[in-house]
């Protein structure tokens, strides 16, 4: 059966409907945005201030990155649990890398390419070893954690002009993680340009619809000729590319990474602000909007519960809540909705 | 039988000393019920396999601290290992302990959580190991000896330097990676009572930056925003020093937001001689991974061991250079 025929048999049991759904829902997240940011500037007059507003946009950038990324692994029904140690074994490989002296561009290179090469893997134990995701990309958390603590020994790796980085590559890696465009943060312009090039990849391209056909119905899709442990290879391998390049900018930005803290416990906010935007957890469900909503309330709230003041141990408890009750909501509003 | 009152003997010795009947100090390992197997192999002249386990040995700190157990391995009748989870795990520092404890003739310990660790390490004290704390003290347990710093003292040493940094004035927030930790509340105590001597200074607000290099730095920069009037950051670790240098030079605010922080990564040392930080105290962690063997290699052979202080070495501009 060819794609074309299979784009239709599918589309024949997903019509207006999911896309009803899926419009609800990032109104609901949308919603929900605006309520807190009302709130947030009612209760404090520095929130809504242009300086404020750029420092969320940079804040939430690199979560927001390996979001998109998160995206189409949930969709295509699979879960990377390895994104925030990846983050961190790509950036630890770029800066040692520039500290032996190596050019930006092969060490960018070469950091991409380990972000793959762990998608890759992820995937193929996903799929042609039949482990599921949850337990290959856990492994894999803990196996790419361990060789980043294991290459610098658990030491900091400094990117400066003191250990021999070349000073145009110094500062053209300045430029890119601290620098602006136009007044815009480096970091949220690589996060406005992925999430548009996500959003294209995943509703506009056949490696979109075939994502979404994988993560509703694996055996429906392999029916209709869609080769399903490709799919889900190539969305993992996205992933540990996208994290990879999130954990360069990182560096980037703060230029000394240490193994055991660079990217830990990353990969939970990432899940969280991309099932809070809507994305299923089961598959075959999701949005690039949803997910930068959701990755936008987090980051928000994060920022908010700090400006206005409330105690760090409050915020982890609110924050908590609003991810329970966000998706409680988005579960609620579309069991009531008319099928 | 004879052997049986002989242990039901030596276990009520034990029970005396893990109930609470702290040794007297200083220590000598005649007044401790030493293991027989430890015994034998010191009267046998065999190596003693000493470790030292550390709370997380991948932050930055784990490797000043490996370099001077290694330092210390070099000590004649030794060999001595560096052991710690990765992440600040108790249940998974005790697991390791207790996976080892056989072959364990002497421990130094820096607990990830006092009243988590003392059972185990009465447990090994009971057994006849030798056990001593470095870093952070375990006063919850019976250990022989603590060798480090005061971390109360060098709270109240930050609170200085920052209370004459501001000239006696001014506004402080003060960050941490974990504000529930032992180490971040005996600091914070310490700084804050220091601050006290100065009235003309508000701490407006503990920040508890979490551990993620990115998460320390949106941290601080969210506190500085809520808090533009704020002229002193005082850190109190490792990693959200450099972090807060950072944010003074990102926002071109040398000289109007003073930083005082603790230890010295190789950023912080950076800013220090930038002016980006006004001052660092140093926790000498390779002397505090050497004397934690040393102490348990004297205590086995036969010296008598005391409480250790590593004391706290303030480094700023004019001193930096002496750092190498």
């Amino acid at each position: 059966m060819t794609e074309q025929a299979a784009r239709a048999k599918i589309a024949v049991t997903a019509p207006h409907r999911i896309r009803r759904i899926t419009l609800g829902r990032e109104f609901g997240v949308f919603m929900a945005l605006l309520v807190i940011c009302v709130v947030l500037t009612l209760l404090n007059d520095r929130f809504l201030t242009t300086t404020n507003l750029l420092n969320i946009g940079r804040q939430i950038s690199l979560v927001g990155i390996m979001a998109v990324g998160m995206t189409f692994v949930l969709v295509s029904s699979e879960v990377d649990l390895s994104v925030g140690s990846t983050y961190g074994f790509c950036g630890i490989v770029l800066g040692m890398l520039m500290v032996a002296g190596y050019p930006l561009w092969v060490a960018i290179i070469a950091a991409l390419i380990s972000g793959a090469v762990i998608g890759v893997i992820n995937g193929l134990m996903s799929t042609y070893l039949r482990l599921p995701s949850l337990i290959a990309t856990l492994g894999m958390l803990s196996m790419v954690r361990g060789a980043a603590l294991i290459m610098t020994d658990g030491k900091p790796v400094t990117v400066n002009a003191k250990n021999g980085v070349d000073a145009t590559d110094l500062a053209i890696f300045g430029f890119i993680g601290q620098g602006k465009l136009f007044g815009v943060p480096m970091q949220l312009v690589f996060f406005i340009v992925i999430a548009i090039a996500g959003w294209f990849l995943l509703s506009r391209t056949s490696f979109g619809f075939r994502t979404f056909a994988v993560g509703g119905s694996a055996k429906a899709a392999r029916v209709s000729g869609i080769n399903v442990a490709s799919v889900k290879i190539w969305a993992l391998t996205l992933m540990g590319v996208l994290a990879a390049l999130a954990g360069m900018l990182s560096l980037a930005f703060l230029p000394s990474g240490q193994a055991g803290r660079m990217g830990l416990g990353l990969e939970l906010d990432v899940i969280a602000a991309t099932i809070v935007g809507g994305t299923s957890l089961a598959g075959g469900e999701g949005t690039i909007l949803g997910t930068v909503l959701g990755v936008l309330i987090i980051g928000v709230l994060r920022n908010g519960l700090v400006l206005t003041g409330v105690s760090p141990f409050a915020q982890e408890f609110l924050i908590g809540l609003v991810i329970v009750v966000a998706v409680a909501i988005d579960k609620w509003s579309t069991a009531s909705k008319p099928a | 039988m004879t052997k049986f009152f002989t242990q039901l003997a030596f276990a009520a010795c034990i029970a005396a000393v893990s109930g609470g009947a702290a040794y007297a100090k200083p220590h000598n390992v005649k007044d401790f019920p030493l293991a027989p197997r430890i015994a034998a192999k010191i009267a046998a002249g065999e190596k003693l396999n000493l470790f030292v386990s550390y709370p997380d040995v991948s932050n930055e700190f784990a490797p000043f601290v490996i370099a001077g157990v290694e330092r210390a391995g070099k000590i004649e009748g030794i060999t001595a290992k560096v052991i710690g989870p990765v992440g600040p795990d108790a249940d998974a520092q005790i697991s390791e302990i207790e996976t080892l404890m056989d072959t364990i003739d002497g421990l130094a310990i820096a607990s990830v959580s006092t009243d988590a660790l003392a059972p185990i390490l009465n447990q090994m004290i009971a057994a006849g190991i030798p056990v001593v704390a470095y870093n952070t003290d375990n006063p919850a347990s019976d250990r022989l000896v603590f060798a480090g710093q005061d971390l109360t003292q060098s709270g109240r040493e930050a609170g200085k330097l920052m209370g004459d940094t501001l000239g006696g004035k001014g506004k402080v927030i003060i960050t941490t990676l974990v504000a529930s930790a032992q180490w971040s509340i005996d600091r914070e105590a310490g700084a804050r009572e220091a601050l006290k001597a100065y009235p003309g200074i508000e701490v407006v607000a503990t920040i508890d930056t979490g551990t993620e290099p990115q998460e320390i730095y949106a941290a601080i920069e969210n506190a500085m925003l809520a808090n533009p009037d704020v002229t002193g950051i005082l850190s109190l670790e490792c990693c959200s020093t450099p972090a807060a240098g950072t944010w003074v030079e990102r926002n071109n605010m040398k000289g109007k937001v003073h930083v005082v922080g603790f230890d010295l990564l190789d950023l912080t040392v950076e800013h220090i001689k930038n002016g980006l930080i006004d001052a660092t105290i140093d926790q000498g962690p390779e002397t505090q991974g050497f004397e934690a063997v040393n102490l348990l290699a004297k205590f086995l052979h036969g010296e008598t061991i005391d409480d250790i202080d590593t004391g706290v070495k303030v480094y700023n501009a004019a001193n930096i250079a002496e750092f190498k």
